[in-house]
């Protein structure tokens, strides 16, 4: 039944989003027909243009094309991509284990290290360490992640000659030690963008909980400090960490869709600023719906696992599923 | 107080009656000075220099910094020196600009989600949500696109209007949480219409939880215009700014001219930390306790 209303609202909230993509990427000024036919769309007389437009399906009004595509979408047809000239599906399926990669592993990185630096952080509060730990986080925060990646690339592939500017592996191919190599620039910049920021967060709430009275007990029935901050402060401070999480993942996202650009590594998130930026329609709407459906779905799961974890906000909600049976 | 309290956390009362709150920490006074030489230098300079930032000498093409070129030139044979400032004016108005409209959508939003009926509010936050959860710079390409060529007001709009919700949510929170307590209550018996008490009594409280993320916003909108910029969907290279000055880099890099790369990023930095101290002692003001553990 929760499961059912929440499947719906995915579906209703998706609906909404293809049809906002749809609109603006339409209403954009741009030719789409350059994104298919290169330089050769501007010789086009009017008469191959309206022909092809035709051919396309562009020259219908917005609304009769939104409904087209949508109902060859519910059919499993997702349209072609004007550049690759490929079904979109075949094309994004080549570059989402890459940006799995990047992301996913970062996305573990971030997540480990933020909560051993916010714990060290709260733990050592006021002391050096921690000065300096937040000091090198606001100074992370303040680097754009696009300059980052260019003084790393400065240093590292021009200076010392160590790494790899771009791509995703060498042309003559060198198996997974090639991988990883290309994989440490980027890697680098996704995980030092954001680590600070929520390692900061954690040891700020962190700090919220050490003030609670509950930590005064436990310390004064002889606890150890490094065992009430484990078993009891971060217990409490669990749920909002994870839901943080989910609100992250856009932002992670994002971030690695910059730094993709900047190495030029082929994933979703050069696709995606290809697609925006030269009108391949249909691939950008299945980028923003899968964006939008990973977010969504992340969201979902943080509120679930917050049930789960947090008795307060299930009791909560029992209490109002309880009113809302009587009422 | 002795000695035995210090182990459950117990201090003498005295520190404790002297909270570190009102006193919030050292004024972050070299961040603001900073902050009012770039502001200072990036109306003036311009006006000052006689080298046309814009102006291309491509005799002088990719000079070291020496005594002509402070900063060297960069790979169109522009003066960076000149370009700092002039794009300093450029990157810093976009900042302003972009702020000051997120942060009026931000609490017209949060205000009336906050004031509203519950189904008008949930539906105003599920939107909110489902704007949070495309990536901006998703939204901003497209938007832009849509303004078609970029210039600085068109960019400010652009990432105003994407970089309002966090604060609407925060601003939504909090009048939801003010306007059932008594002092609106009392203001609403008194015959005081909803703007009135908004502005009276509501703002007051939010805008204090609500002004570290707006000065956070100017980071995020430098941040944005220059990621923007160097990607190539923002300002032209023609319109000068620390953004548009770095999307030469891939040139420089190939031509080992560390100079074009570092000396913009270097300012784009300076400025962006302290533009984030200054937004942290903001923060610092709200009170803290003594730790427990």
């Amino acid at each position: 039944m929760k499961l059912a209303r929440r499947l719906c609202s995915l579906l209703l909230s998706l609906l909404v989003l293809s049809a906002a993509v749809f609109w603006i990427a339409r209403l954009a000024p741009g030719d789409p027909l350059v994104s298919y036919y290169g330089q050769r769309a501007e010789r086009m007389t009017p008469e191959q243009r309206a022909r092809e437009e035709a051919r396309l399906g562009l020259d219908a009004p917005i609304h009769v094309q939104y409904v087209r595509w949508l109902r060859n979408a519910l059919h499993g047809d997702l349209g072609v991509s004007f550049k690759y000239k490929r079904d979109v599906v075949d094309v994004i399926r080549g570059r989402v284990s890459n940006t799995l990669l990047l992301g996913g592993v970062g996305f573990a990185l971030i997540f480990s290290m933020a909560l051993g630096l916010g714990l060290l952080c709260a733990r050592f509060e006021g002391r050096p360490l921690d000065k300096i730990l937040c000091k090198l986080g606001t100074l992370s925060s303040c680097i754009p992640e696009f300059w980052l990646s260019l003084l790393l690339i400065l240093i590292f592939s021009v200076y010392l000659r160590v790494l790899p500017s771009s791509g995703a592996w060498s042309v003559d191919g060198g198996g997974a030690a090639d991988r990883l190599r290309h994989l440490i620039l980027p890697m680098t910049v996704v995980v030092t963008g954001h680590l600070w920021y929520y390692a900061y967060m954690i040891r700020n709430r962190l700090l919220e909980e050490v003030r609670a009275d509950y930590v005064l007990l436990a310390r004064s029935t002889g606890l150890g400090r490094r065992r009430v901050l484990l078993r009891h402060c971060l217990r409490n401070a669990l749920p909002s960490y994870l839901s943080i999480m989910a609100i992250s993942v856009p932002h992670i996202m994002g971030g690695t869709y910059v730094v993709e650009t900047v190495f030029s590594y082929p994933g979703i998130g050069t696709l995606c600023y290809e697609s925006a930026r030269y009108q391949d329609y249909d691939l950008l709407m299945v980028l923003c719906l899968l964006s939008g459906a990973v977010v969504i779905v992340c969201n979902m799961l943080a509120q679930a696992i917050n049930e789960h974890i947090d008795p307060r906000v299930r009791a909560a909600a029992a209490e109002r599923a309880e009113a809302d049976g009587h009422g | 107080m002795d000695e035995r309290f210090a182990l459950v956390g117990l201090c003498p009362a005295a520190e404790q009656a002297a909270p570190k709150g009102r006193r919030p920490g050292k004024r972050p006074a070299l961040a603001a000075a900073f902050l009012a030489l770039m502001v200072l230098g990036c109306l003036l300079f311009p006006l000052l220099l006689t080298k046309d930032p814009a102006s291309m000498d491509l005799s002088n093409y990719a000079r070291e910094p020496d005594g002509t070129f402070w900063f060297g030139t960069d790979t169109m044979g522009r003066d960076i020196f000149a370009m700092i400032w002039s794009g300093g004016r450029v990157s810093l108005s976009i900042g302003f600009l972009a702020t000051a409209l997120s942060t009026v959508i931000a609490v017209a939003v949060g205000a009336v989600s906050g004031l509203a009926p519950r189904w008008l509010d949930a539906l105003i936050m599920r939107l909110t949500d489902i704007l949070l959860s495309i990536p901006s710079l998703l939204v901003i390409i497209l938007l832009q696109a849509a303004l078609g060529r970029a210039n600085i007001a068109s960019l400010s709009l652009v990432i105003g209007a994407t970089g309002w919700m966090s604060v609407a949510r925060v601003v939504r929170t909090e009048v939801r949480q003010l306007r059932t307590s008594e002092y609106v209550a009392a203001a609403r018996c008194m015959g005081g219409g909803t703007f009135h008490i908004l502005r009276r009594h509501l703002a007051p409280n939010f805008l204090a939880s609500i002004m570290f993320m707006v000065v956070m916003n100017v980071r995020g909108a430098i941040v944005a215009e220059s990621t923007l910029s160097f990607m190539g969907a923002g300002l032209p290279l023609d319109t000068v700014s620390w953004g548009s000055m770095l999307s030469l880099a891939e040139n420089a890099l190939t031509a080992g001219a560390w100079w074009i790369v570092l000396i913009p990023g270097l300012f784009l930095v300076a400025t962006l930390l302290a533009v984030t101290e200054l937004g942290e002692w903001l923060r610092r003001s709200a009170n803290r306790g003594q730790s427990n553990l």
